[in-house]
């Protein structure tokens, strides 16, 4: 623990750090450029000069270590000026430097108002300019559809080149050039290939990245910011939505070190614009086979004449991917109260949720866990596009670590080295029984992670692939009493959270996802209602009557009978449960469009038409007996420790599973449900991803 | 006056061959052997007790630099890396021992990795020399053929000798710059601490000597510690080549004992300033990076570090830039400039932004279109880079600039209040790039 | 009819008095394209304008403008001036008009508004 004194005052400090935290930990506030918590040490920007005692110039203090310090001549501490005035001189010398060819666009730039280089010319530069020479003009790049660049505004400190070859481990961002002439590109003018690259702009301490979709549209200070959580995985990064009036004008990621540390996935950061395009604004019935508009009242009352002329078995309902606890919670209810067995919250057909309890379907070693693990085996999932920011981690682990880590399933690119071991089950049970080579670096492990991600289980026969690698988990070691290593990846935000209420089909007579289809192809199934279930094949309910609820206008309001509108992830306050289990709050930024209402309440109101009243009136009655019901959802923001007694239940399924190789569930990143389909970033995205290879770009338009 | 018997870099003239057997006669690679098993503490201390101090500029003893290197490993190899990426202007002393004296090379590296336990050795040549790095592989190649250096040589240490080639980078010249080059990144000097004796190329433990430093240590073991010493000045020992260029009659490359007067230098091998004593404006006595020291005050100087230093200026790499009354001193000091805008790697914001900057003042003040408040400006943008980058670009950008300010305001001044007099309305506008 | 209107209001063509001034020292010197005719004092310099209807004074184009406010003292007739083909003909102020200036968003206008924050496109089936 060395001491040091900053500014007069003794601290003791951890061993290792650099002298910049130290004075952080001290009080003393330094500028900085380069310097980021989570990025490699550049050192480039020379911002953070400080004087220590003794030494013949400023030192850059992010980038000298205190264990490095001297001490005195006589054994007393190293001591460190923050506030001198040299260290003001060369603050104010580098500032100047900075800003001699950094155009004054502030007027017109994106990051005005939320800029490090504008904050900090305040505080620590001067107030007049010595350079009367041309300023340097630089071109912009083309870097993908996403980020746009002002290069000339670059100040180089790197920080993106870092990020995208640190954390999002691709190798297209760098600098070319030299002294002046240095500059930031990919090279070849093609677009980052990251799922991860949106992160670059919050990183960029200018306006030299900034966001292309949101470019020109508001100021930081008009926005209304609210807390919220990303729907778009089954992570639940912690993201703030920035709204102005009715709009949702951008998402931007809030800190969370347990879950998304402070990155989130593309997907979560361009969606926005699929929030105000393709939306239900109305309620629709359908007459002589076409949609009209309708009012609330005539769709219930639709709904009404066709439930009640219906048996409950041959009534169904399935919850889709967005839909918030209470909204299932609601509909669960409803349905119960209908007599209705056959309900399914699984629209992809996996099995999980059946045995072994709660710590049979969650992430159980936690998302901060993945850096405990020291072997890591991933089992039909693809981590890159089920969950960026856990792929991140993984990356960022094995850096530091180079753990072992085995694939079972698709090759892909995933950012870091990795033992393929086979396609399918059968290389699967070779693990789970000890044979394969594998095996032997798990048990070796001391805490071994098997990764399941949906590929692996949304298949006919997923039980049985969930029974092996329970198997293989429990062969390894992988279950005990500290560590869990057993962790199901889940790709839907609502998944876990439906699971958890049990929105499962009843056990005497109940249909799943796939048995309601089929009852509805055959006749047997007369209403089918969605919830905002999208990613199902709608031509298999035949004749059924559907009802769907929901916020976009997808697969399933084109084949409903009776369209309600609902509200989505961002015009409601609803409770999200991610795939570790942590139970979180996304809070309403905006209201619903047009007459569309919050999910819960178009429940509320059908059930009384119905005849069958919710005993909620409130959202907040509701959650009152959701917790009652469901005592583990009051605990929010905390990683449960879910218990594993009943965990062995399902390695003794049947253990026999198809020969064919596991494919991811997310075969197009940019489109994976439907407020992406409707957003036309998402889509000019995959289209370039698609097509492999860039349109030409000039980097200046947009 | 140093005797010919005196002189280290017999061939330095390429007047004999380069070659092995040629080297073995003028007394390369004899007694290496005998060196080795007197142990690597002998030698270093031998080389400590030389008083030799780096040739590359910066004037650190080598053999308390050697000293720094573990003696035991902790698992990771040590390495040896030979700079002789010489790109400073002016300087031009290891050209001339790659191509003509390069045993004494090969030779200093095999001892001097021996003294560091370091296995393996990187040459990095300047991408420039071409000729020069196929001397110097002639030479390797020669040793290896021998059985001088390779697996189970003669000396029973296994000593591998690569020669890389540069890009032409002034800034690899760096150390750290060059180890990133080594390993294949672009060359961009790394943050100290931690020091390549700690954490060097590959992360291992590392030494980066000048080709000069490496080249005079087997002769120094052969002639002993105490010849070396006695030869030179107190703490400025030994003898040191000169690279005599500019305004003299007889430019050239020439070996003297340190602490040679200036004006002895001259007179007996440059065949005196060019026109005379008289006609002598001002002297760069290090390279193109330390600051230029006028007429006066340096006629009568010993050349040596530590009276240059108290000169405010330097020895560096000894490259004597002789520069008569017929100099526009001004825009030599601002082509120099350029040259540091140039060769400045970009990667931190004083050096990169700074050296432009000064450029293009000076480049102005050349022509006298500039005004007197902007000299003061210059050196205070000049002491605004000194200090605050990350390698020692920025000093060696700033320290030519602040010379000529210090000495030859005068001359600035006089051309800016001809250009206010009689400014030129019918000269084109040029625009600052 | 005129005659009332001339003898009560002053914001129709002219008054009586203006026409009697006119038939005693008035000489026509022209009309534009709107009817308003133009005069000038026989013997002295006055000049004024008889408006066609009512007395608008933007109805008064450009080049009698010129004349009328004694800034030149050709006439327009006499000018060999022709207009460029990016003249616009003139118009007079169309102010407190359906056909006044309404820039655009303008809730007054009946072409469609930009795009503002909150709207959102609806689906339809």
């Amino acid at each position: 623990m060395p001491k040091l004194i900053v500014d007069g005052t003794e601290v003791e400090v951890e061993d290792g750090i650099t002298l910049l935290q130290a004075c952080e930990e001290a009080g003393a506030e330094i500028p900085r450029f380069c310097y980021h918590d989570r990025l490699s040490i550049a050192g480039n920007c020379r911002m953070c000069l400080v004087e220590v005692k003794g030494a013949p110039k400023p030192q850059a203090s992010c980038a000298l270590s205190v264990n490095d310090l001297r001490p005195g001549p006589n054994g007393e501490p190293p001591e460190v000026l923050t506030g001198s005035a040299q260290v003001k001189k060369a603050r104010e010398g580098v500032m100047e430097f900075l800003l001699i060819n950094h155009p004054l666009d502030c007027p017109i730039c994106d990051q005005g108002g939320e800029c490090d280089l504008q904050d900090q010319a305040m505080a620590y530069g001067i107030d007049k300019n010595r350079y009367a020479e041309n300023k340097r003009a630089v071109e912009d790049k083309y870097i993908g559809p996403l980020v746009k660049t002002i290069m000339t505004r670059c100040i180089h400190c790197t920080r993106c080149v870092r990020f995208t070859t640190e954390v999002a481990g691709i190798h297209e961002l760098g600098a070319i050039g030299r002294g002046e002439d240095m500059e930031i590109t990919t090279y070849l003018e093609k677009s980052m290939s990251s799922e991860l690259q949106g992160n670059v702009i919050d990183l960029c301490p200018v306006g030299a990245l900034t966001s292309r979709p949101y470019a020109f549209s508001a100021r930081p200070w008009e926005l209304r910011k609210t807390e919220s959580i990303d729907v778009m995985d089954a992570l639940g990064s912690a993201t703030r939505i920035d709204s102005r009036g009715r709009e949702v004008m951008r998402v931007m990621p809030r800190l969370n070190e347990d879950v998304n540390e402070e990155w989130i996935s593309d997907k979560a950061r361009f969606i926005w614009d699929g929030l105000r395009s393709q939306r239900l604004d109305r309620p629709y019935v359908r007459e002589n086979g076409a949609l009209r508009e309708a009012s609330w009242a005539e769709a219930f009352e639709v709904i009404a004449e066709r439930v009640k002329a219906s048996d409950p078995s041959r009534m169904a309902a399935i919850a889709g991917d967005l839909s918030a606890v209470e909204d299932m919670f609601a509909l669960k209810d409803l349905m119960d109260a209908l007599g209705v067995k056959s309900i399914d919250c699984r629209q992809d057909g996996s099995a999980l949720g059946e045995a072994g309890g709660r710590a049979g379907y969650l992430f159980n070693a936690g998302l901060a866990g993945v850096e405990d693990a020291d072997a890591i085996l991933l089992v039909g999932t693809n981590p890159r596009l089920e969950a960026a920011v856990l792929n991140a981690r993984i990356r960022k682990t094995w850096l530091r670590t180079r753990l072992p880590i085995g694939v079972i399933g698709e090759q892909a690119d995933l950012t870091y080295d990795y033992d393929y071991l086979g396609a399918g089950a059968e290389t699967l049970s070779e693990v789970a029984s000890g044979k394969h080579k594998f095996a032997q670096v798990l048990k070796r492990a001391e805490r071994p992670m098997i990764i399941v991600g949906q590929g692996a289980l949304n298949r006919g026969d997923g039980r049985a692939v969930l029974a092996q690698v329970v198997s293989a988990a429990q062969a390894s070691g992988a279950i005990g009493e500290n560590w869990n290593g057993f962790c199901v990846l889940h790709d839907a935000a609502a998944r876990v959270g439906g699971l958890d209420i049990c929105f499962l089909p009843r056990l005497e007579g109940g249909r799943n996802v796939g048995e309601i289809l089929q009852g509805a192809s055959a006749g047997d199934i007369d209403v089918v209602y969605l919830l905002g279930a999208d990613e199902i094949d709608m031509k298999k309910f035949g004749s059924a009557f559907v009802i769907y609820q929901g916020s976009h206008g997808d697969a399933g309001a084109h084949r409903a009978d009776v369209i309600l509108p609902g509200a989505a992830f961002s015009e409601k306050s609803g409770t999200y449960v991610n795939t570790e289990g942590r139970v979180q709050l996304a809070r309403r930024a905006v209201f619903p469009p047009g007459d569309a209402r919050e999910d819960w309440a178009i429940l509320r109101a059908l059930s009384a038409v119905l005849g069958h009243t919710l005993p909620y009136n409130t959202l907040e009655q509701l959650r009152a007996a959701l917790r009652e019901e469901c005592p583990h959802l009051a605990a929010t923001d905390e990683k449960p420790d879910a218990t594993t007694s009943e965990l062995g239940d399902l390695a003794g399924a049947p253990k026999r599973a198809r020969a064919a190789g596991f494919t991811s569930p997310v075969d197009d990143y940019y489109l994976t449900n439907a407020i992406t389909r409707a957003s036309k970033v998402m889509a000019e995205c995959s289209a370039l991803r698609t097509a492999g290879q860039s349109e030409e770009g000039t980097g200046t338009d947009g | 006056m140093l005797s010919d018997n005196d002189r280290i870099f017999t061939n330095l003239y390429g007047i004999e061959s380069p070659g092995l057997r040629a080297a073995k006669r003028r007394g390369a690679w004899d007694g290496t052997k005998k060196f080795m098993q007197n142990g690597e503490d002998w030698i270093i201390n031998q080389v400590k007790e030389s008083g030799l101090r780096g040739r590359g500029g910066a004037g650190f003893p080598t053999g308390l630099k050697w000293s720094f290197m573990p003696k035991k490993s902790d698992g990771r190899p040590s390495y040896l890396v030979v700079n002789a990426d010489e790109s400073e202007p002016g300087t031009c002393k290891d050209r001339d021992i790659l191509r003509h004296d390069p045993h004494l090379l090969v030779e200093g590296c095999l001892i001097a990795a021996f003294a560091m336990r370091a296995p393996v050795c990187y040459v990095y040549v300047r991408g420039e020399f071409i000729r020069e790095r196929e001397a110097l592989q002639k030479a390797v190649d020669e040793a290896y053929d021998a059985g001088l250096i390779g697996k189970n040589n003669k000396h029973g240490w296994d000593f591998d000798l690569y020669v890389h080639h540069g890009a032409g980078a002034y800034i690899c010249g760096e150390e750290t710059a060059m180890l990133e080059s080594l390993e294949g990144k672009k060359g961009q000097p790394r943050l100290k601490p931690p020091f390549p004796a700690n954490v060097g190329l590959y992360g291992a433990p590392t030494t980066v000597n000048n080709v000069e430093s490496i080249a005079v240590v087997p002769t120094i073991l052969r002639r002993g510690a105490n010849w070396f010493s006695a030869l030179g000045r107190p703490n400025n020992t030994g003898t040191k080549l000169f690279c005599i260029s500019g305004h003299v009659n007889t430019p050239c490359n020439v070996e003297e004992e340190m602490g040679i007067p200036f004006r002895d230098l001259i007179e007996k091998h440059a065949g005196g300033v060019r026109g005379g004593w008289n006609n002598l404006m001002a002297v760069i006595p290090g390279g193109s990076s330390v600051p230029c020291l006028p007429a006066d005050t340096c006629k009568d100087m010993p050349m040596d570090f530590d009276t240059l230093r108290d000169l405010k200026s330097g020895l560096g790499t000894a490259a004597v830039i002789v520069m008569d009354k017929s100099t526009d001193i001004v825009r030599a000091i601002a082509r120099l400039a350029y040259f540091y805008k140039h060769e400045s790697c970009g990667q931190c914001t004083p050096c990169r932004e700074g050296t432009g900057w000064m450029w293009r003042v000076l480049d102005r003040m050349a022509r006298g279109e500039a005004e007197k408040r902007e000299i003061d400006m210059l050196l205070d943008v000049s002491y605004q880079i000194e200090g605050h980058t990350i390698c020692a670009l920025g000093d060696a950008a700033a320290w030519p600039v602040q010379g000529l300010i210090r000495h030859f305001r005068h001359e600035i001044e006089r051309r800016i209040d001809e250009y206010a007099a009689n400014p030129k309305p019918d000269e084109a506008m040029v625009a600052a790039e | 009819m005129n005659f009332i209107l001339q003898l009560f209001t002053w914001w129709n063509g002219q008054t009586l008095g203006t026409r009697f001034f006119t038939w005693r020292k008035g000489e026509r010197v022209g009309e534009d394209g709107f009817g308003n005719v133009y005069y000038r004092e026989r013997k002295g310099r006055r000049r004024w304008v008889i408006y066609n209807g009512l007395a608008e004074p933007s109805t008064v184009p450009a080049e009698w403008h010129g004349w009328l406010h004694y800034t030149v003292d050709v006439l327009p007739s006499e000018q060999d001036y022709t207009a460029h083909d990016w003249q616009k003909p003139h118009r007079p102020n169309m102010t407190g008009t359906t056909a006044a200036y309404r820039p655009e968003g303008s809730v007054l206008t009946a072409a469609e508004r930009p795009a503002a924050t909150g709207d959102y496109e609806a689906w339809r089936p």
